[in-house]
Parts: structure tokens; C-alpha cells; sequence
């Protein structure tokens, strides 16, 4: 899960791999706040997997690749 | 994975954050009151369950996410302090943990160029970087290192 200067490196970087999934910065970052938000709470409790996807679908993250397990 | 081993979880969180670094399972035994061997197994219960990641020794922290407890790529200021991260998405993570804005710090991981993006407000003053996650979701808890 890397940052690269543009979509022109991640393609170089690549080298004619299978590309994975590729988000703006700025949604890495609601994806994130969305999803570490909590994790320093008191009373903190595990998220379920629906949660968590759910987190996920709420980003328009819902191709095959973002399917949790 | 019960209410006692969240419980030392969320200590062991408490303190990372307190301390600016990892704590030891000696400094989390000793803040929960508990020994090291119990706090050693509730650990390993907490790893298997995804709710923190230890070292290959299975004794140390080597993940609380988004926290990294060893020196990485990804480096955050926050809160006042300098932060690793255990990857791009977790150093906006930092961020959000910590409820605070900040900078993340690191290098294109193609042509090697140093990266710095401030957050504020959530919002990163640069967009024009780009995000690439290999690895699908389905597979992210193979190997979490490599992920």
C-alpha cells in the first residue's frame, strides 16, 4: 500500500503486473479516517467484518478487490 | 478473543500513544496487573484475531495499527511527534487515530522522490498523488507485512 508521485509511476512500477486498486489521495485519506478513527477509544471494541465493509461500501469501494473475507 | 484481552488491548494502545513508541509486554503486564505470561497469551489471542500484529518472535509488538512499532517508509508528524506507519493507508490513519492533523512523510515508491503531504482537516493539500493498493482484500491478512 504505496504512494507514488502520479498514476504515470504506478504503472512504471508495475512493470506489466496485474494492477491492484488505485485511489486518489484524498480518498486515502476519508478512507482512512473512516476506518482508524476509533481505534485509539477507551472502550474501543473489534469491528465485524460487515462493519468493516460496510466502511468500505460507504467509500463507493465495492469492486471485487475491496470484498473482505 | 474475550472482554479481558480487549481489554489489555486497549492499554497497550493507551501506552504506545503515551510513550511515543511501542510498549514492552513487561510495561503492559505491569499498567493491566497482570504477568507477562498472561499478557503474552493474550496477545497471541489478540494477533490471531487481526487486533494487533506481534513480531515474528510472537513476544514484541511489530503492528498496532495504524501505529508501527519498528522504523518504516512511511513517517508521520502528529500530535506533536513523529510517528511510523505501517503503510500510505495507515499513515492518513495516524492522523485519524490521533484525531489531529499532520504531515506524512516518505519517498514514491517507483522513482524514489521524497513525498511530503500535509493533512488538515482530514483533507491532504496535494491530490495530485496517487494510492495503489496491490494486494486484494480478500488476501490483505495472508501476509500483513507484505500487505
Amino acid at each position: 500500500m504505496n504512494l507514488f508521485r502520479s498514476e504515470e509511476h504506478i504503472e512504471r512500477w508495475l512493470g506489466g503486473r496485474a494492477p491492484g486498486a488505485t485511489l486518489s489521495v484524498s480518498k486515502l485519506s476519508e478512507l482512512a479516517h473512516a476506518w482508524w478513527h476509533d481505534r485509539l477509544a477507551p472502550d474501543w471494541r473489534p469491528h465485524t467484518r460487515e462493519q468493516n465493509q460496510a466502511t468500505l461500501d460507504s467509500l463507493g469501494l465495492m469492486s471485487r478487490f475491496w470484498r473482505l473475507p | 478473543m474475550d472482554a479481558a484481552d480487549i481489554q489489555l488491548r486497549n492499554v497497550t494502545y493507551r501506552l504506545f500513544v503515551e510513550h511515543g513508541r511501542a510498549p514492552t509486554a513487561g510495561e503492559v503486564a505491569a499498567e493491566a496487573g497482570v504477568a507477562v505470561e498472561d499478557l503474552h497469551q493474550a496477545w497471541r489471542r489478540l494477533h490471531d484475531a487481526h487486533a494487533l500484529v506481534l513480531s515474528d518472535a510472537g513476544t514484541e509488538l511489530r503492528m498496532a495499527n495504524p501505529f508501527s512499532a519498528v522504523p518504516s517508509a512511511y513517517r508521520v508528524k502528529a500530535g506533536e511527534r513523529w510517528w511510523y506507519a505501517n503503510c500510505a493507508w495507515d499513515a492518513f490513519g495516524v492522523c485519524a487515530a490521533l484525531g489531529v492533523d499532520g504531515q506524512v512523510e516518505t519517498s514514491c515508491a517507483d522513482c524514489g522522490e521524497s513525498i511530503a503531504v500535509a493533512v488538515h482537516d482530514q483533507r491532504p493539500d496535494d491530490d495530485g498523488l496517487a494510492f495503489h493498493c496491490l494486494v486484494p482484500a480478500e488476501q490483505w491478512w495472508e501476509d500483513i507485512v507484505f500487505t
